[in-house]
């Protein structure tokens, strides 16, 4: 509970700190529902030429997408802090000050900058969802929206743990944002089902970087092309097993950080 | 002794972080071009072309306009930075002109990423993607005349950008916007070829075809015979539009400095 203030105050910090730069903060989120429409855009003029992709209709790949799209949004809006662990809190010395403090320091960075472009993100993955939902051809209610809540949240959890365990190398390299961005460049690749790529990737995005998991397993839970259904069920175990290794090795970070000051 | 061992080391330290960042950024790039090889290989599976143009084209055209996009962005970032760090004051009072100077900057490093990042990529397409040669001798000599110009149009464009920096003081989500606009309607993702007729004559009306689209599809013989010189002509046109457009903000920049200045 106590957290759970510390949180609301350091939001309407932030809140008012960017307020300051309010024409900067419409554009950066325009710019955000921009990019998302041109890619949904491209994948519209594709699918209008060939109609299926290796027997996905294109409704099933936005659902696969819109899924993706919401798990981001997620990990964007919480933990966007993350990205410049290395250069705005180690390589500056900042990081000492947090570990001063009596939170832990995980709970302060993240804290520190919460980034209302997620929501942009959020409204568009959810708009997309419901494009794609009434067209899969498949009875919708209740239970499967919550499955598919569930589902998201996990997809959120995995985007979060794999960027929390890079970031964590910033404690011996002092900024591993060039790790960083690489590992997430992986994760345009589950914006398409995983089965049009061969055997190299799948495995790579199944099992080491799991992204799959963030998109193309839930949907499976729902879209059954290739019999991943069952997999599809046990994206919330693959969360939480990201999320303990994660955090675990931010743990062992943490133990052998020495200040960039000595 | 042993300051000196530490002294080593911190260069150590220091080297490793450029040459990470540098080997980082080649690592995405063959990312994306194992991506885009991935995705349009599904795409082309049952089909030979789509709007007369072939699997080998496609990836030919996806792949350079890939590399030639990282080119089209210019100096505005210098020029903000300048704007507001203070520098620029400075400049103005030195014997060039501030513009030109910034540009051929600019253009001197583009030539050392056309050796460090652009040709190395290039060598991996050939190989692994399968990439084919320009269509003729000819069209290779306009692909790269082609290519010079569009390169200088998005230069413009880029500085146009910068120099709103004068008035909005913080540029970064202009310049995320500026990105995904160019990524889309210069046809980078997709040829404009394929885009629906409405948007085509919408992309005619743009400066933006003309820097990635127009040269790449020299290069493949997607405009080829009697189009060629039209096209040409309409990219020489945008360039002086836009190099018109940039004279024009900066000399009502310039008469924004002298009122801070007083």
């Amino acid at each position: 509970m106590r957290y759970f203030q510390l949180y609301v105050c350091f939001f309407s910090a932030r809140l008012k700190a960017m307020m300051e730069y309010r024409v900067d903060f419409l554009i950066g989120a325009l710019s955000i529902l921009f990019i998302q429409t041109t890619s949904i855009l491209f994948v519209k003029i594709v699918f209008d030429h060939i109609h299926t992709l290796q027997g996905w209709t294109f409704h099933e790949v936005l659902f696969i997408y819109g899924i993706a799209a919401t798990g981001r949004a997620i990990h964007q809006f919480f933990f966007e802090n993350l990205w410049v662990l290395g250069s705005a809190y180690i390589r500056t010395g900042n990081f000492d000050r947090i570990l001063l403090r009596p939170i832990p320091p995980l709970f302060h960075l993240i804290a520190d900058r919460i980034q209302p472009d997620g929501i942009g993100q959020l409204i568009i993955g959810v708009i997309v969802l419901g494009i794609a939902i009434p067209e899969l051809s498949m009875p919708w209610g209740g239970l499967e929206t919550l499955i598919l809540a569930l589902l998201i949240l996990s997809s959120g959890l995995i985007f979060i743990a794999v960027n929390l365990f890079f970031a964590t190398f910033s404690f011996w390299m002092v900024d591993s944002f060039p790790i960083m961005s690489t590992t997430y460049q992986l994760s345009s690749f589950t914006n398409y089902p995983l089965t049009i790529y061969n055997k190299g990737l799948r495995f790579v995005l199944t099992w080491i970087i799991p992204y799959g998991f963030t998109s193309f397993y839930p949907a499976a839970v729902f879209v059954d092309q290739g019999g991943y259904h069952t997999v599809g069920y046990l994206t919330p175990a693959v969360a939480i097993l990201c999320c303990m290794i994660a955090y675990f090795f931010w743990k062992r970070g943490l133990r052998s950080f020495a200040s960039t000051g000595h | 002794m042993q300051k000196y061992w530490k002294l080593l080391l911190s260069q150590v330290k220091l080297d490793t972080a450029y040459s990470l960042r540098f080997w980082a950024g080649s690592i995405t790039s063959v990312i994306r071009l194992v991506m885009l090889y991935a995705f349009w290989q599904a795409v082309y599976e049952n089909r030979t072309t789509i709007v007369d143009i072939s699997l080998e084209q496609m990836l030919t055209y996806s792949v350079l306009a890939v590399l030639l996009s990282s080119y089209i962005a210019g100096a505005g970032t210098q020029l903000a930075a300048g704007v507001l760090n203070g520098d620029v004051a400075i400049e103005l009072m030195r014997p060039y002109d501030y513009i030109n100077k910034l540009i051929s900057l600019d253009l001197g490093s583009k030539l050392t990423s056309i050796i460090r990042e652009t040709l190395p990529m290039l060598v991996v397409a050939l190989l692994f993607i399968g990439i084919h040669a320009p269509h003729s001798w000819e069209h290779a000599l306009l692909f790269l005349f082609s290519t010079l110009t569009g390169i200088l149009i998005g230069a413009q464009i880029d500085l146009v950008v910068g120099l709103l920096s004068f008035w909005t003081i913080n540029i970064s989500g202009l310049r995320i916007l500026r990105a995904s606009f160019l990524l889309f309607f210069s046809g980078t993702l997709v040829p404009i070829t394929l885009f629906p007729q409405w948007l085509q004559i919408v992309c005619t009306y743009m400066p933006f075809p003309s820097m990635v689209f127009v040269p790449v599809s020299i290069y493949t013989g997607q405009i080829q015979g009697a189009d060629i010189y039209p096209a040409i002509g309409l990219q020489l046109f945008w360039l002086l539009v836009c190099w018109m457009v940039s004279r024009l903000f900066w000399l009502l920049a310039k008469r924004r400095i002298t009122i801070f200045g007083g």
